[in-house]
């Protein structure tokens, strides 16, 4: 096995980004600092979404639900409990995302292909709904908006979050939700996800049950999409019903495709180029932005059809 | 067992004692692959029973089939072509022990290596573990088909034509591929090479439009008159 040699290699990789990213903040403008550290959030998003995309072979276009509670999990925390607690808007926000991932996974996962994705993507409009006209809980197409909790250590340290700690709270998060998603994608129940993207009724053949493995892969996701949403939710102090609608969703598929499906890095370099497209282009072509995004998205996938990183695929799931 | 208004086998009552190389003959369409098909938990069937080692096990799907100790090679290779040989045999073995395992590394799992190793030397495969199944060539993917098949541990092994679009040596090698692992294993095959057919079966069923009209060992097969004229002359 020919693991040994590459993993160093791997793993100098690995500190050398982390390193970057950590000191991004210390040299970008307040602006860019922020980008960054948005890009990540949505990197954290767009890699649960890959344990479907790349390694089940199951698109879901419901991931904007999963991020969406766990944005309006946290705001319940963050909202109710006083002082407002970092920890536990982590843990409601989880709790919404995961009771909603079990819920569209034990019905979706009977389906396959165009199928479930459509049935993802009509549970999470339904939770857009619900959420958008509840206006007495979820404060309506206002949304809800709320104070940043600390940083908390219980009884020892309790400090406000700057831009620049708050930068390397979600760095954190997000390399340790790597960290932890690679190694399940690596472990012997990663390995089964992804006999079932090769080759469903053979694995369904050799005795695997397949639709619990779909049924876990689904809540996985849907839980490390939520922790997404918790973040998100914590740098802009506010949840809004428009990051349950299925666009996010959609992006998040645009960051699989344009990134590369099944490395689990490849989407957040597709979240981070993504973004920067759009923000580039907004500029010169103001609403018009999305035309020449369109552009290049589809001359991607064209030319590039594995996407940014997709080149570096065996090597990333050794 | 029908479809809509065809009834594809009808009152086929057999039964396979253990140990035994039994041979499934027939014309196209006499209900060979639908047979399997019942007994691999592919189709439920919609009458009848079928008794697996004094369990029933009628109508069960697949994956409790296939923990039943059943498997079974496909006609038309069905295998994971974006894996490597390895890991095709591994995830079979590891269907058996450790598959809910979410927090350590399947290569961690040193008996499914090994498990999965031994059934590569017993297939002829030895060599090839790192290669993609994709780029195997037909015959090697036909034998890691069957490997994949071992590797669950069966004490029943369906094989659905193992030598189909094989050439002359390399249905030789599957023969003798077939003997050695008989030893420890009751095997059904369906398969059109007769050559094949006569060398390995104990005992030869034979089915025409849905029915058996035929059992017996190979000698007598060959001289039974119904079956020459359905089938042998042909």
């Amino acid at each position: 096995m020919s693991a040994p040699r590459s993993s160093s290699g791997y793993w100098m990789g690995f500190a050398i980004v982390l390193a970057l990213l950590a000191a991004a903040p210390l040299v970008l403008p307040e602006f860019w600092r922020r980008f960054v550290t948005e890009i990540l959030i949505w990197g954290l998003l767009a890699m649960s979404s890959d344990i479907l995309i790349g390694y089940t072979g199951m698109i879901s276009f419901g991931h904007s639900a999963f991020f969406g509670l766990g944005m309006y999990g946290a705001a319940a925390a963050l909202l109710t409990v006083r002082p407002p607690n970092l920890w536990l808007a982590l843990l409601y926000g989880l709790i919404g995302a995961g009771v909603i991932a079990a819920f569209v996974a034990y019905f979706a996962t009977r389906l396959r292909d165009i199928y479930f994705a459509i049935t993802t993507l009509v549970f999470s409009q339904i939770f857009y709904v619900i959420i958008f006209t509840w206006t007495e809980v979820t404060g309506g197409e206002n949304g809800l908006t709320f104070r940043q909790p600390p940083f908390s250590v219980p009884a020892v340290l309790s400090v406000p979050f700057t831009p620049v700690t708050l930068h390397w709270f979600v760095l954190a998060v997000v390399a340790l939700s790597y960290l932890l998603l690679r190694r399940i994608t690596q472990s012997p129940f990663g390995m089964v996800l992804q006999s079932i993207r090769e080759n469903e009724p053979r694995t369904r053949a050799i005795g695997y049950h397949v639709e619990r493995y779909k049924i876990v892969a689904v809540m996985l996701s849907g839980l490390f999409a939520g922790l997404a949403g918790v973040l998100y939710a914590v740098q802009n102090k506010f949840a809004a019903p428009d990051f349950v609608f299925f666009l996010i969703s959609g992006e998040v598929v645009i960051f699989n495709v344009m990134g590369g499906m099944g490395t689990l890095v490849g989407p957040v370099a597709g979240a981070a180029f993504f973004l920067l497209l759009r923000e580039v282009f907004s500029r010169f072509f103001t609403e018009y932005y999305l035309i020449p995004v369109g552009v290049i998205f589809t001359l991607m996938v064209v030319f590039m059809p594995q996407g940014l990183l997709g080149f570096l695929r065996r090597r990333l799931n050794q | 067992m029908r479809f809509g208004g065809l009834t594809a086998l009808n009152k086929v009552t057999f039964s396979l004692p253990a140990g035994e190389i039994r041979a499934i003959i027939g014309p196209n369409g006499a209900g060979k692959s639908t047979f399997f098909n019942c007994v691999t938990g592919v189709l439920p069937p919609t009458g009848g029973r079928i008794v697996f080692s004094g369990e029933e096990i009628t109508g069960l799907p697949p994956h409790r089939i296939s923990k039943k100790a059943i498997a079974r090679s496909y006609q038309i290779t069905n295998i994971l072509p974006g894996a490597t040989v390895l890991e095709n045999v591994r995830i079979a073995a590891q269907s058996r022990h450790h598959s809910w395992s979410l927090f350590r590394h399947h290569r961690a799992f040193g008996d499914l290596i090994d498990r999965a190793r031994a059934v590569i030397q017993a297939v002829g495969l030895a060599g090839k573990e790192d290669e993609l199944a994709a780029n195997l060539s037909h015959g090697e993917q036909r034998h890691l088909e069957i490997g994949i098949a071992l590797a669950t541990e069966p004490k029943l092994l369906c094989l659905d034509e193992p030598t189909a679009g094989m050439s002359p040596a390399e249905t030789q090698e599957t023969m003798t591929l077939v003997r050695r692992i008989a030893k420890d294993l009751t095997i059904l095959i369906v398969e059109h090479d007769m050559q094949v057919v006569m060398g390995l079966a104990q005992r030869i069923t034979v089915l025409h439009y849905g029915e058996i009209i035929a059992e017996g060992p190979p000698a007598e097969i060959q001289r039974n008159p119904k079956v020459l004229e359905v089938y042998l002359k042909t």
